[in-house]
């Protein structure tokens, strides 16, 4: 186990940038959660095909216009957009006839979706691994290299995380969606519509999460059943910080990401199993988690 | 309908007699084909049955139900290959192989119930489906135990049972009585006890009954019958491999159980027909098994919660006077 600075920094920074990207997803599936009840299983595989579809838009601009990292921009921005565009249909075709539901039809209409959207991704782009390679020098670093991009997906990560909090405390529509997480009735009593709010939030934390996917491609390459890995890790982090709170997805996934970061050192095979461990404790002592609401639970 | 005697049964148990006899005459059907199916009807059947005892009667849903299917696969497994290697295989060698997956899949029911019977709704669902892929990555990871990626091949049931025909009736046989044993405690006080469970805890609590054993002795009882399953399916496949731990595996006892009806104690039974069989004609066609099955799901999910048999209840009843 490499124990000199340079690799044990490089190491705090992958997990840094792999916080990040545990944040973005995570905190749009908290948000969905706080705000509309609805526990999005499919999160995952939705950030999955936000990263397939960054990935062929990059890939096709790099065929077309020669290698540059600069296309990473217009990729992620389409992926972005176009997750925003499917959350927003999913939403109003599909999770809005389970509001009024019992709990296990909805996990069972996300547990079904997870199955489409992972064998659409197989239908059209088929199952190998895909990832992007930019040409980026390694930057070395007090006796080993990194990969500069990982300081990219870190300041993108926190002017997200920025914008996000700017949008729920500053703007009128993101007070809105605030009170909705605190009192759903109430916010209708106002008159605001909810579904509305609900669409938004919807296709916003999906979007979101395809940003991150998105980011991430150049350091990572995605493939099939990356989702459910992933799922379990944003449980993880969301349960950890409290359903509905931005500010305990923040700090949960600062936890998890620097824990799994440097468990890979340690013991590689164990990453898994000491988050595991992390969210069953915390399932047993405080369910609500770090920063949720008790009365939530 | 036949008079009498029959009248006074419910739609569940008429169900299972048809079924039984269907059951019983589909050898008649040529090739090899219908007994494979058959027998990976019951064997899947028994493991939505024990799975509908913690949804169904329980009210909660678990997405690592597979692990305990599972975790009696790799039992049999681990004992039924080194009996093979040595030549040793016997009748005493599989049945011992078949009685130890249940106390092994309870025990990881123990374990796994302990922690999960803490929470309820969402929390439980997160919980058993985590457990699940630690348990599947465990067995996955483990390669001087398990053989990991590679799975145990080459097992085999000993002499007569060899033939398609007699595990088929065998197989019929061991899932019968256990169903009619799971039926048996659905009735019990045990399982009205759940049911009160199901429909409002803190009442249940109120009456002084202790919640938390309750429902950690029901994940037992289903993660040990979901193991008996498990063990029956190895020798059956000749093989077992991780994948049988996994969300996929768990994904699909909740899914016969939707198909078939949850409300209903032959619910998953019929809903394991339907999926078997489904899946044995589509993946003729297509490998887009998923995509078929998640989008029949969601067609269920959203027009016909009740699944089959809450359908097949409402036209049985709609003939007859009122009844409560």
């Amino acid at each position: 186990m490499p124990t000199d600075l340079g690799s044990l920094l490089v190491q705090l920074f992958s997990g840094l940038s792999r916080a990040m990207m545990l944040f973005l997803v995570s905190s749009g599936l908290s948000l969905i959660f706080g705000v509309m009840n609805i526990l999005n299983f499919a999160h995952a595989a939705l950030w999955l095909l936000g990263g397939y579809i960054t990935f062929s838009v990059y890939t096709a601009l790099v065929e077309h216009y020669g290698v540059s990292f600069v296309f990473l921009v217009p990729a992620v921005v389409a992926g972005t957009l176009a997750l925003f565009a499917i959350g927003l249909a999913i939403e109003r075709t599909l999770i809005r006839r389970m509001y009024g539901r019992e709990l296990p039809e909805q996990l069972l209409l996300t547990f079904a979706l997870i199955l489409i959207i992972g064998d659409l991704i197989r239908l059209f782009w088929g199952v190998q691994n895909r990832r992007i390679i930019l040409p980026i020098e390694p930057l070395p670093i007090l006796g080993t290299f990194m990969n500069p991009y990982l300081f990219v997906i870190m300041v993108i990560g926190l002017v997200v995380a920025g914008f996000l909090w700017w949008f729920l405390a500053r703007t009128r529509t993101g007070k809105i969606v605030r009170a909705a997480v605190y009192s759903r009735d109430m916010v209708s009593a106002l008159g605001i519509r909810i579904p509305i709010i609900y669409g938004l939030v919807y296709a916003m934390g999906v979007a979101i999460a395809a940003l991150s996917a998105g980011v991430f491609l150049p350091i990572m390459p995605i493939g099939l059943g990356l989702d459910m890995d992933l799922i379990v890790q944003c449980f993880a982090v969301v349960v950890i910080g409290g359903f509905g709170s931005i500010v305990g997805t923040f700090v949960a996934s600062l936890l998890v990401g620097i824990v799994y970061s440097f468990s890979i050192l340690i013991w590689p095979g164990g990453a898994l199993a000491i988050i595991f461990i992390i969210l069953v404790a915390v399932l047993i002592w405080r369910p609500w988690g770090l920063f949720g609401t008790e009365m939530r639970f | 309908m036949i008079n009498g005697l029959y009248r006074k049964l419910d739609l569940s148990i008429r169900v299972l007699l048809v079924l039984a006899i269907l059951f019983l005459l589909l050898p008649l059907l040529p090739g090899r084909f219908p007994l494979v199916v058959g027998t990976e009807i019951l064997i899947l059947g028994l493991l939505a049955l024990s799975f509908n005892m913690i949804y169904g009667y329980m009210g909660q849903i678990s997405f690592g139900h597979a692990a305990f299917f599972g975790l009696g696969a790799y039992t049999s497994a681990l004992i039924l290959r080194p009996l093979i290697e040595a030549g040793q295989l016997g009748y005493l060698g599989f049945f011992l192989a078949l009685a130890a997956a249940v106390p092994i899949s309870a025990l990881g029911a123990l374990i796994v119930g302990f922690f999960c019977v803490r929470l309820t709704g969402i929390y439980f669902a997160i919980l058993s489906l985590a457990f699940g892929e630690l348990l599947f990555y465990i067995v996955f990871s483990w390669y001087s135990f398990t053989k990991g990626d590679d799975g145990i091949q080459g097992l085999m049931p000993p002499f007569v049972f060899k033939s398609g025909v007699i595990y088929y009736y065998f197989t019929f046989a061991v899932v019968g009585i256990t169903a009619l044993l799971l039926r048996k405690i659905s009735r019990s006080p045990f399982g009205y006890t759940l049911r009160m469970l199901r429909d409002n805890q803190n009442r249940t609590a109120f009456l002084g009954i202790d919640i938390r054993r309750v429902m950690l002795l029901n994940f037992v009882i289903a993660g040990a019958f979901a193991g008996l399953a498990g063990a029956l399916w190895g020798p059956f496949q000749r093989s077992v491999s991780p994948a049988l731990l996994g969300w996929h595996q768990s994904g699909v006892p909740v899914f016969m159980t939707l198909i078939g009806g949850a409300a209903h104690f032959a619910g998953p039974l019929v809903g394991s027909i339907i999926y078997t069989a489904l899946n044995a004609y589509v993946t003729q066609f297509t490998s887009y098994w998923p995509l078929t099955i998640g989008l029949i799901i969601l067609c269920v999910v959203l027009f016909l919660p009740g699944g089959l048999l809450s359908v097949i209840d409402i036209w049985v009843h709609r003939g007859r006077k009122a009844d409560t």
